[in-house]
């Protein structure tokens, strides 16, 4: 196996977002140099699971038919997916039990969507979330699904509980489209969130409009652009059909699991030497600096279910 | 100016045809200006912010049954930065058009003068391609003035200024997307006036050059300085350190210019090109 060699580039890259930076010394500055973490053994792998919390469970569900050749989702399998993803996640026997832990029938419920029109979370997801909520006892006039305007949309502005949905995609200046980002419309000014790569964007987590009311997060994985060209950003030559699903309540497990697939699968598409896009370091961010959830794939309990070709993760 | 105003008062809007190949304009172009480009296309907007944009024009064109063409007219406010926000994605082949031009996967992205033009359709195919191409020959011919690239790149050493590789940029952000710095803008690029970099070889395997001017010599030293004991900790000799990887990094200041190369194989051959820096140019 090649030597892993550390460059002080790599350090810099590390040393404003993770811990890890810590770990791994850097002989430019003449700290101590730590020997790198090794990997963790089945059995200590076995015990991290025990032992990690709560929060950072993920389950990352995959389905090889959730979307047709043309990209159109399949609402069955989607809803099949959720299912099993919120039963997992919450190790429960059943969704209606999974969905339980989630709402009660006196909530307000706020399904916060993306309707970005090149890729946007899709009615398919939209309609399997609002299904369950619907059946755990929710009426529907006290569900609402929105993403532009929410900030001055009643149901919002008055709900108990927010379940955050939206696809994963590469961005130009946050270097994610995360779910963390997804929050962005919950601001009356996004572009003040902006600064240094959007690197605070878990701040907005903090507001009261949103505080502690996220019970479910979804970044949709079913066809995600790992490239960006164009000022849109979009072009369908840098998607791919994933038919993934990755679901959790630690917002920063999430997108942290779904940027390293993204990472992934730019290092396969484009070899070790091209994958540099903006570096997504609001996610690191929100852990290290935030304390808003855990992004050290060391700590966070990856649950995959479903197909396993080309997981990538 | 705000969101989707009507673009008949902009000048933009003179560069577009009505049709094209017998897609037809929808009514109703938008404008966006500084403030309002979030509206249009989110965060990345900070993207031309990060350049002297000045105002987008959009223009939806349609025709039945086939896939919708977006025309994207930037003013970016001067020919230097037209080039540097094309700069950014260079990927595709050389389309012909304009000043410099690629086209990629139904995306046809072109500068004229100060202003940067992108040209895409919401699917690829042969029918499309042909229009987006009519479409670039069609504005690329409106605009009437050419302007220069930056005058930076005028420094560069022949082996540094493939049309392939050349950016020009202001941000740090921008830069690490090409080649990863830090997080930090430890070239204090906020202040500079400007910065070209450029990779020697494929992927940059004989070098990575980033020149950097600054408004004025005080605040070049200060950069510079800032950036020796950000990055250049180690050094043997002044401004010139070996890296992790084995590779070397140099740096040197002149006046108002500061030049770097990273990832060079070997002290020679960073001393070597930041010797045939064309410092005379400035």
């Amino acid at each position: 196996m090649a030597k892993m060699i550390i460059t002080r580039r790599d350090f810099l890259k590390a040393a404003a977002v993770t811990p890890v930076a810590g770990a791994i010394g850097c002989c430019c500055t003449g700290a101590a140099s730590v020997p790198p973490r090794p990997g963790p053994s089945d059995s200590e792998a076995a015990a991290a699971l025990q032992s990690a919390p709560r929060g950072s469970r993920v389950v990352l569900v995959r389905d090889r038919n959730a979307v047709a050749a043309d990209r159109t989702p399949d609402a069955e399998a989607i809803q099949a997916m959720l299912d099993d993803a919120v039963t997992a996640l919450f190790n429960e026997k059943s969704p209606a039990a999974a969905w339980k832990k989630i709402v009660a029938p006196g909530d307000t419920v706020g399904i916060k969507s993306n309707a970005w029109r090149q890729l946007p979370t899709g009615k398919e997801v939209e309609n399997a979330i609002k299904k369950r909520v619907l059946e755990a006892g929710v009426p529907a006039d006290r569900i609402g699904i929105a993403d532009r305007g929410v900030l001055n949309n009643p149901l919002f502005q008055n709900a108990t509980v927010l379940i955050n949905a939206r696809p994963a995609r590469v961005h130009y200046w946050a270097g994610m489209g995360s779910c963390l980002k997804n929050y962005i419309q919950f601001v009356p000014k996004p572009s003040a969130y902006h600064d240094d790569a959007c690197a605070d964007l878990a701040t907005i987590w903090n507001l009261p409009i949103v505080k502690d009311k996220t019970k479910l997060n979804i970044q949709v994985m079913l066809t995600p652009l790992f490239h960006n060209i164009g000022p849109s950003g979009f072009n369908e030559k840098y998607l791919w059909t994933y038919g993934g699903l990755i679901v959790g309540q630690d917002v920063v497990a999430v997108d942290a699991t779904a940027y390293r697939i993204i990472q992934a699968k730019r290092r396969q598409f484009f070899g070790e030497d091209q994958a540099l896009e903006t570096p997504a370091h609001h996610i690191a961010l929100a852990d290290t600096r935030h304390k808003l959830g855990t992004s050290d794939p060391a700590k966070i309990e990856l649950i995959k279910l479903g197909w396993m070709e080309g997981i990538l993760i | 100016m705000g969101a989707g105003q009507k673009a008949a008062d902009s000048r933009l809007a003179s560069f577009l045809p009505a049709d094209v190949l017998g897609w037809k304009a929808e009514p109703g172009d938008a404008v966006y200006d500084r403030e309002t480009i979030f509206e249009y296309i989110d965060g990345a907007g900070e993207v031309y912010r990060a350049y002297r944009f000045r105002e987008l024009l959009s223009r939806r064109f349609v025709k039945g049954g086939r896939p919708d063409l977006v025309a994207d007219v930037f003013d970016m406010g001067s020919s230097a930065d037209a080039f540097g926000v094309f700069s950014n994605d260079l990927e595709g082949d050389d389309a012909g058009l304009g000043q410099g031009s690629t086209y990629n996967a139904g995306l046809l992205a072109f500068w004229k003068g100060r202003y940067f033009v992108s040209l895409s359709a919401d699917r690829e195919t042969e029918e499309t391609k042909a229009a987006l191409f009519a479409l670039g020959r069609s504005i690329a011919a409106a605009v009437q003035e050419e302007g220069p690239k930056p005058s930076l790149l005028a420094l560069l050493p022949p082996e540094f200024a493939g049309p392939k590789s050349v950016r020009f940029l202001h941000s740090h952000i921008l830069l690490n997307r090409h080649f990863f710095v830090s997080h930090e803008d430890i070239l204090s690029l906020g202040r500079a006036s400007g910065a070209v970099l450029s990779k020697a070889g494929t992927k940059g395997e004989r070098g990575v050059l980033l020149v950097v001017e600054y408004p004025d010599p005080r605040t070049a030293a200060e950069a510079a300085a800032g950036f020796s004991k950000a990055y250049l900790a180690g050094a043997k000799e002044a401004g010139l350190v070996r890296t992790e990887d084995g590779t070397w990094t140099a740096a040197h200041l002149r006046g108002t210019v500061l030049a770097v190369i990273f990832h060079a194989p070997s002290d020679t051959a960073a001393r070597e090109a930041l010797a045939k820096i064309e410092w005379k140019a400035r």
